[in-house]
C-alpha cells in the first residue's frame, strides 16, 4: 500500500509539534537554553503574525515592537498598579495594539502611504513611542519597573523556571500560524496578496485596499500585544528599550527571508536564524565581539542573492522531491499542491 | 437595434489636467448597456486618461460620470467595481505571484462568497480557455496568455460594462482573432457592455458597431466604423499612422 502524501503531512506536523513539546523538558535543568528556545518562538510569533501584514498584504511594516512594547507596558503596568492578571492584561494588551494600530494605519492608509513611505512612517514610530514612555514618568520613565516577584503564581503568570513561558509561547505560536492558515485561504487572504502585489488592478476588482490593509494590521497588532503580556512577564520588568527599532526590523526580515506569504516560512527563518544567531553569539562572543553580527548578515546575503523566494521555498522543494520519492506519487512535485 | 438601449455609461464634461496639460478635455458620450463601442485616437490622444478618470484611479478636474444612473464621479475604483464595472490595463498589472487561478478568484469573491466562488472560477477559467495554465504563476506567463488572464479576473467580478485597455496590443493574428471571438461571446451570451481602446484597427473595425476618437484630450468624432474610416478630421489626425497601414 502507498503512503498517501497527505498522510504523510499530517504525520511530518505531529513529529514536528511533538518534538516542540518535548524539548524544554529535555534541557530543563539549562535555564539559559530554556531562554533561547522561547526566544526563537518569540521571533517564530513575531514573524508569523508579520506574514499577515508584510508578507500577504506587502506593507513592509517595521514597528513589530512598537505593538510589542504597547502590549507589554498594558499588561505590566496593569499587574504593577492594581494587580490584574496577565491573562487579562494579555487581552486588553492586544486591543491596546490594536487601537494604536487602527490610529496610525488609518491615516496612513486613507492617504495612501505606501512602500518606503510605510515603512519608514512605521520604523519611526517604534522611536516615537521610545521617546515617548521615557518621557512618561507614570508609567515608563528611564528606569526598569518590576514586575511582582513568585516562585510560582499562575494568576501572575509569575513562574520560578521559563519552561512555562516556553509553553505559553508554544501555544501563542499555533495559534498565530491557525489565524495565518485560515486567512490565507479566505476572501482576505486573497485580497491582501493581489492588493500586496497591484494596488490598482485589486481595487478595480472589487478589493477595498484601505479597509483590507487596516483589517490586516489589527489582526497583526493583537498578535502581538498579546505576545507583549508574555514577553514582561517572562523577564520580569518593563523599560522603554523594549520599543526597538532594530528587533522590529529583524521581524520582517525573518518575515522576507523565510518567504513572503507562505504560512511556516516565518517561523522557519525564526527557528533557524534565532537560533543560528544566539549559538554564534554564544560561541564566538567569548574572543571576538559582535562577529557573529558579520557572519549572521552574511549568511542573510547570501539567501537574498540565491534564494529570494525564502528559505520555505527551498525547503518546500526538496520536500516534494523526498515526498514523491517515497510515495511514488509525482502529482506532489506540482506547483499547487494542497496542503503544503 | 440591441436589446436594452438604456444608456449605461454617461459622461458629461468630462476634463482632467495635469499641470498645464490638459489630458482629456470636456469629453461628453454616452454608451448603451448591450453595445461595443471603441475609443480611439493617436498615441497621447488622452484615452488611458479618460478610462483612469472613469474608473476611479483618478479625480476629475471637471465633468461627472454617470453608471447606470447614478454619479460615480470620484468615487473609489472598489465600488465601481461593486456597481458593476471593471476594466483591464494597458501595461499589465499582473498578480506575478498568484497561480492563474487565485488571480481569477480575486476578481470572483465581487460576488461570490466562499461556497460558490470556485464555481465561478471554474466557468470563467472554461470561458476563456484558461484550463491549461491555471496552476501556472502568472509572473511565468508571456504576454498572450497574461492579456487573457487580465480579462478573465475582470470577467469574473461580473461585470455590466467592461473597459478595455488594448487588450490586443502585440498579439498575433490568430491570438487576436481567439480574443476577439471571446470578447464577443461574452458580448452576446452574457450581455456585457464592452468599451474597447485600441490602436489594432483590425479588432477596433472588427468588432466595434460604435467608435468615438479622441484627439489631444478632445472628441474629435463619433460614428460607425465606415463614417469614422471616412471622417477627414480623422483622417487628419491619424495621417501619419494610415499612411502606414
Amino acid at each position: 500500500m502507498k503512503i498517501r502524501s497527505t498522510t504523510f503531512n499530517r504525520v511530518l506536523l505531529g513529529v514536528v509539534l511533538a518534538v516542540a513539546l518535548v524539548v524544554p523538558l529535555l534541557i530543563r535543568t539549562n535555564q539559559y537554553n530554556l531562554v533561547l528556545v522561547t526566544t526563537v518562538l518569540l521571533y517564530g510569533v513575531l514573524a508569523t503574525a508579520w506574514n499577515i501584514i508584510g508578507g500577504m498584504a506587502g506593507q513592509l511594516d517595521l514597528a513589530a515592537f512598537a505593538y510589542l512594547g504597547l502590549g507589554a507596558f498594558t499588561s505590566g503596568t496593569l499587574l504593577i498598579r492594581w494587580n490584574v492578571s496577565p491573562w487579562i492584561g494579555m487581552i486588553l494588551g492586544g486591543l491596546v495594539a490594536t487601537g494604536f494600530a487602527v490610529l496610525v494605519g488609518f491615516p496612513l492608509f486613507r492617504f495612501k502611504v505606501r512602500e518606503v513611505w510605510y515603512a519608514l512612517t512605521s520604523s519611526a514610530l517604534v522611536e516615537v513611542l521610545k521617546v515617548a514612555f521615557v518621557m512618561w514618568e507614570d508609567v515608563g520613565g528611564p528606569v526598569e519597573r518590576y514586575l511582582p516577584y513568585y516562585s510560582f503564581s499562575l494568576y501572575h503568570m509569575r513562574f520560578g523556571t521559563y519552561i512555562p513561558y516556553y509553553y505559553i509561547m508554544l501555544a501563542i505560536l499555533v495559534i498565530a500560524l491557525v489565524v495565518n492558515y485560515r486567512i490565507g485561504r479566505s476572501k482576505l487572504g486573497f485580497y491582501l496578496r493581489a492588493l500586496g502585489e497591484d494596488e490598482d488592478a485589486a481595487e478595480i476588482l472589487g478589493v477595498d485596499a484601505r479597509a483590507c490593509k487596516l483589517k490586516a494590521l489589527m489582526i497583526y497588532a493583537f498578535l502581538v500585544g498579546a505576545t507583549g503580556a508574555v514577553y514582561a512577564c517572562m523577564y520580569g520588568f518593563i523599560h522603554p528599550n523594549f520599543f526597538s527599532g532594530a528587533r522590529s526590523t529583524e521581524v520582517a526580515i525573518l518575515g522576507i527571508v523565510g518567504g513572503m506569504g507562505i504560512t511556516y516560512g516565518p517561523l522557519l527563518a525564526a527557528v533557524i536564524l534565532v537560533s543560528a544567531r544566539e549559538f554564534l553569539r554564544a560561541s564566538l562572543g567569548g574572543q571576538m565581539e559582535s562577529l557573529y553580527l558579520v557572519i549572521y548578515s552574511v549568511v542573510l546575503i547570501l539567501i537574498a542573492l540565491f534564494r529570494p523566494q525564502g528559505i520555505a521555498v527551498m525547503f518546500r522543494d526538496a520536500y516534494r522531491k523526498l515526498l514523491s520519492w517515497i510515495t511514488g506519487d509525482e502529482h506532489v512535485l506540482e506547483a499547487n499542491t494542497p496542503g503544503i | 437595434m440591441n436589446m436594452s438601449s438604456k444608456p449605461i455609461l454617461q459622461v458629461s464634461n468630462l476634463t482632467k489636467r495635469f499641470g498645464n496639460l490638459v489630458a482629456v478635455n470636456n469629453v461628453s458620450l454616452q454608451i448603451d448597456g448591450g453595445e461595443i463601442v471603441g475609443l480611439i485616437g493617436p498615441n497621447g490622444a488622452g484615452k488611458t486618461t479618460f478610462f483612469n478618470t472613469i474608473t476611479g484611479l483618478y479625480t476629475p478636474d471637471e465633468g461627472r460620470v454617470f453608471f447606470k444612473g447614478e454619479d460615480i464621479t470620484g468615487a473609489p475604483p472598489h465600488k465601481i467595481c461593486k456597481l458593476g464595472m471593471s476594466r483591464t490595463f494597458q501595461v499589465t498589472k499582473a498578480f506575478t505571484e498568484m497561480t492563474v487561478e487565485e488571480t481569477v478568484r480575486v476578481g470572483a469573491y465581487n460576488r461570490h462568497g466562499e461556497d460558490d466562488v470556485a464555481e465561478k472560477v471554474d466557468e470563467v477559467i472554461a470561458f476563456c480557455g484558461l484550463e491549461e495554465i491555471r496552476h501556472q504563476k502568472c509572473g511565468d506567463l508571456g504576454l498572450a496568455p497574461l492579456r487573457r488572464v487580465e480579462l478573465a479576473r475582470a470577467m469574473a467580478t461580473e461585470p455590466d460594462l467592461l473597459l478595455l485597455d488594448e487588450a490586443g496590443a502585440g498579439l498575433t493574428a490568430a491570438e487576436l482573432a481567439e480574443l476577439m471571438e471571446i470578447l464577443r461571446r461574452l458580448n452576446r451570451e452574457q450581455g456585457v457592455t464592452l468599451c474597447v481602446v485600441e490602436h489594432v484597427m483590425q479588432m477596433v473595425m472588427g468588432l466595434c458597431e460604435r467608435i468615438f476618437v479622441l484627439d489631444a484630450g478632445e472628441l474629435i468624432a463619433e460614428g460607425t466604423p465606415e463614417e469614422i474610416s471616412n471622417n477627414p478630421r480623422v483622417i487628419e489626425a491619424y495621417l501619419g499612422e494610415r499612411a502606414i497601414r
